[in-house]
């Protein structure tokens, strides 16, 4: 079977690369589709250690420099975990801040994703040139719109992480959040500033980030005759990436008015998104019990199938059999796919629907409502998903920033004491999915400490049973086609000169950009790697979260150390 | 005003770089736009959080967009500073992706700045493509006209070479010595790195200035000046003996501020200009959050001195030889006298002026040439800090 790698993948966070094996498959006219795929994290930092023997505090500050995409949600996942520990509970200003400053932070990571980081595919798949990348420069966008929502979204973008570094000092890595609420305090002078920095951001999403979605809808139907005309199917992108079908989301924006609700990650049901499970089975409350992580195929020699919160892991380079860096997190022994969608799945079940009515001249946009195409999921329903956060989380940011003002000059913090002993959680959801954080402190230091994170959900290896993790599943749904054709030919399929004006633009950049996404298989052929790179990022992977190790209590390990010390 | 190119870090330092971005932007595109050529630019992650790529994203004047859009090479359409290779946001993946690493590396002469994110973990800790990152950084590093290390991990290994950690991480510049790579690494060290410093130190390659770097090899124009001493909007409460006690409480109700050092603020231990330049288009930063700052700009960051977060700096800086606390409780009283804080200022540059008849020659010296150096000394109406601030914050730095 011929075989392929992808590495690096490129406008993802941190190191990934993926191998794929792929075949003739007779029943789409012998074109190749992917069999087998395997994902590997290719790098290793091991932020469990560091922290060990810290200042619990510290871990606040100190996890979110695990992603300098998604610091927010470390935060956010840290500090609850501290508060589980020292039995404290933010006030209701903290709460709302907490909300504010993830509201706006989603949108400013959803954009990034929608237009930066996996535009480009859609945009080129779709034809649909306002979200390929502004490779003709300013001309380019004026004369063929190329790039004109990407390059206008890096500046809307910018906007929505003015509004975090408002209440949390700066973004990436926000300094605001502490142990018992926030530091900042709240003012009429930041919320009328975040409020008009918002406003900007609320109507790029309601009308031309909507307006995009609508458009990669429509122009899927142009995808599928093509692929119908190929491989004598229709594959549409709702067809592309299918994994498991099953969902897990812990939840995300407290009610402030009753954090009680929030305390019990299995009820969660008054937050803006609800904890659960979705599978063939429908909705399913959510047990923290059920998680266990598997190291069968992961550079670790530590127990397999341990909790988090009593997790055990030491990192072995030269492991036979293992493949990747992060380990195979599985709840109640089945692969769960973690994200946008599943949030969607856990509140909205399978039909979604967001009002859409200007935040301050009160205009009915008229709501967006968006049916389910795939249960396993989809690049489509992914990208759905993710359309929907933004316009929820642009809304949302209004309401509670209005709300705020109620409470200026109310306690933002709560005090507490750092307990010697104690255990404590944060169950979040990160942009691309459920975030947990557990700690152990002992001596009123961290014994131990445990994230597990989405890029660990949806890009874990096999796991002790074999079963492959969600992102592989979506690789070898079946219907992961590899054509022959070079991305201008397979542009000029999809609309007539689309792959024309598409060659111009990138060999303009430089000649190189011709062979963009061609692979060599060991055969030796040339193969076009879109559909993979377009099924990975629908998940939106973040590597350097899903890479991280404990430190069992007491216990040393020996590592071989390189020359360095 | 014009911009004169041999000051240009100079005059970024005397402004702050916000200031001066604000004062000379058209300068600015002018230079990038007189290149003739490109400036091929190779983004290398490391043991990153790509923290670092996403601030840059955050860049204003020029922005992001500007320099890869509008900022180009004569009438070639093509952008000034071309990536040819950033992860994060590059076009292409896998094999292209590092066939245009090749690219870079055939670039033309005296055009090529390597800028590396992240720490330079032990073998084995991080690949890209089916290689060791430390082999990529060499050959590219030997490649490079200019190799600039953006963020505090490849400035010094920054977090992923904490204490605790297990995989050797360290700085670009360290590991390069230790390969007997001898070239000057620029490091521009904040966690995340600030776009402004990046920008500011391209366009400054570009006009063939001299970056002048500290010890620490940081350019001086940025990280030339002490966050407590010089630039902090709170150091007036410190004065006054003004404090927050605990992170989220105010001393004196919501109308009033406080001095973050008792919050374990870095601030006197720190060089850097956070506080003038502040983040995300001068909207804020760390300390007007409330917050301590973390010292993320220090070598040692984040232990020696800046660990744990929240813990009070042993020894408190003194004013005037005097603990802060007490200058307060005589302020107290003077202010409810109605003297106010001029006048204190008017008695401690009196004490300032008979310390100084009382100095020996040598120190003298220095300090003129730190007054000469230093832009506060130009744009404030204060006294110059004391030499026996000076000796405090010098003391803490040779701990670390």
């Amino acid at each position: 079977m011929p075989k392929f790698s992808i590495d690096p993948i490129t406008r993802i966070e941190g190191h990934m690369g993926v191998e794929l094996d792929i075949a003739r498959e007779p029943a789409l006219r012998n074109e190749y589709v992917v069999r087998e795929a395997r994902s590997k994290a290719t790098m290793f930092r091991g932020f469990e250690l560091l922290l060990k023997d810290r200042d619990p505090r510290d871990a606040v500050l100190i996890t979110q420099r695990i992603c300098g995409v998604c610091p927010n949600p470390h935060a956010m996942a840290s500090v609850q975990a501290l508060e589980d520990a020292f039995h404290v509970e933010p006030p209701a200003a903290a709460i709302l801040v907490r909300n504010i400053l993830e509201a706006a932070y989603i949108t400013y990571d959803h954009l990034i994703h929608f237009y930066l980081l996996i535009g480009p595919e859609l945009g080129i798949l779709c034809a649909h040139p306002p979200m390929v990348p502004p490779a003709l420069g300013i001309d380019g966008i004026k004369t063929l719109g190329l790039g004109a929502h990407y390059a206008k979204c890096i500046e809307v973008q910018r906007a929505a992480s003015r509004t975090v570094a408002l209440w949390g000092g700066k973004f990436p890595h926000i300094q605001s959040l502490y142990p018992g609420g926030v530091t900042v305090r709240p003012t009429l002078d930041k919320i009328a500033s975040s409020v008009a920095r918002m406003v900007s951001v609320w109507e790029f999403i309601a009308t031309t980030a909507m307006a995009d979605f609508q458009a990669i809808l429509a122009a899927n139907e142009r995808l599928k005759a093509v692929t119908e005309a190929t491989l004598g199917v229709r594959v549409g992108l709702e067809n592309m990436g299918a994994s498991t079908g099953n969902f897990l989301c812990y939840g995300l924006f407290p009610d402030h008015a009753d954090y009680q609700d929030w305390l019990d990650p299995a009820k969660r049901r008054k937050s803006v998104i609800r904890s659960g499970t979705w599978s063939a089975d429908g909705l399913a409350a959510f047990d923290e019990s059920k998680i266990r992580e598997y190291v069968r195929y992961s550079f670790y020699d530590s127990p397999s199938g341990l909790h988090p919160s009593e997790g055990e892991t030491s990192p072995k380079r030269d492991k036979e059999g293992a493949y990747s860096w992060t380990k195979a997190p599985r709840y109640g022994e089945e692969v769960f796919e973690v994200g946008p969608l599943a949030r969607m799945m856990t509140t909205f079940g399978t039909n979604w629907r967001v009002e859409r009515v200007h935040p301050t001249t009160g205009e009915d946009y008229g709501p967006v409502e968006y049916v389910l195409r795939n249960p396993r999921g989809s690049v489509l329903d992914r990208f759905a998903a993710r359309a929907f956060m933004l316009m929820l989380c642009a809304n949302k940011a209004f309401e509670w920033l209005l709300e705020l003002r109620d409470y200026m000059g109310e306690p933002i913090v709560n005090s507490m004491t750092i307990p010697n002993e104690a255990k404590g959680r944060g169950l979040w959801e990160a942009p691309r999915g459920a975030l947990g954080h557990w700690i152990t402190i002992k001596g009123g230091r961290i014994a131990r400490y445990q994230c597990v994170v989405p890029g660990t959900w949806n890009w874990s290896p096999r796991d002790d049973l074999g079963n492959p993790g969600p992102g592989e599943q979506a690789l070898q749904c079946g219907t992961t086609w590899i054509p022959t054709l070079t991305v201008p030919q397979l542009a000029n399929l999809i609309q007539a000169g689309w792959g024309d004006t598409l060659a111009r633009a990138l060999t303009a950049l430089n000649p190189a950009y011709a062979r963009l996404n061609m692979e060599t298989t060991d055969t030796p052929e040339s193969v076009n790697s879109s559909i993979p790179l377009l099924i990975v990022r629908s998940f939106d992977p973040c590597l350097a979260c899903g890479v991280h190790m404990i430190m069992p209590d007491g216990k040393r390990h020996s590592i071989e150390l390189d020359d360095h010390h | 005003m014009s911009l004169a190119r041999r000051e240009f870090l100079k005059t970024v330092g005397l402004f702050g770089a916000f200031t001066f971005i604000k004062l000379h932007k058209l300068d600015l595109i002018e230079i990038f736009a007189q290149n003739a050529d490109y400036w091929h630019i190779y983004w290398l992650n490391g043991s990153a959080c790509s923290g670092c790529a996403v601030s840059f994203a955050q860049a204003t004047d020029p922005d992001l967009v500007q320099l890869l859009t509008s900022l180009t090479v004569g009438d070639s359409g093509l952008p000034i500073a071309l990536p040819d290779y950033m992860q994060v946001i590059h076009p292409a993946s896998g094999r292209l992706a590092l066939d245009f690493v090749d690219v870079w590396k055939t670039g033309s002469s005296t055009k090529k700045v390597l800028i590396v994110e992240g720490a330079v973990a032990g073998e084995g800790f991080c690949e890209v493509g089916g290689r060791s990152f430390r082999d990529l950084l060499i050959e590219a590093a030997q490649q490079a006209d200019y190799v600039i290390a953006f963020g505090s991990c490849a400035s010094y290994g920054g977090i992923p070479a904490a204490k605790g950690s297990v995989t050797g991480a360290m700085g670009v510049a360290e590991f390069l010595r230790s390969r007997g790579i001898t070239k000057t690494v620029i490091n521009l060290p904040r966690c995340p790195g600030h776009p402004d410093s990046l920008v500011l130190v391209l366009a400054s390659l570009m006009i063939g200035e001299v970056t002048e770097l500290d010890r620490h090899g940081r350019p001086t124009a940025f990280y030339g000046m002490n966050m407590h001493e010089t630039r902090c909007p709170y150091r007036p409460y410190y004065d006054r003996g003004i404090f927050i006690q605990r992170p989220g409480e105010f001393p004196n109700g919501p109308a009033e501020e406080g001095c973050r050092y008792k919050i374990g603020c870095k601030g006197p231990v720190t060089n850097v200009d956070c506080a003038l330049r502040k983040w995300n288009g001068h909207v804020s930063y760390c300390v007007e959050a409330g917050a301590p700052c973390i010292g993320c700009s220090e070598p040692e960051f984040p232990d020696g001195n800046m660990a744990p977060f929240y813990q009070e700096l042993p020894g408190l800086p003194l004013v005037l030889g005097a603990p802060a606390e007490t200058w307060g409780l005589v302020l107290v009283g003077a202010t409810a006298a109605g003297i106010g804080a001029h006048s204190v200022k008017r008695v401690l540059t009196r004490m300032k002026k008979a310390k100084a008849a009382k100095k020996p020659p040598s120190s003298e010296v220095e300090e003129e040439a730190v007054t000469e150096e230093g832009t506060e000394a130009k744009v404030a109406e204060e006294p110059p800090p004391s030499e026996i601030e000076e000796e405090a914050v010098t003391e803490k730095e040779t701990e670390g």
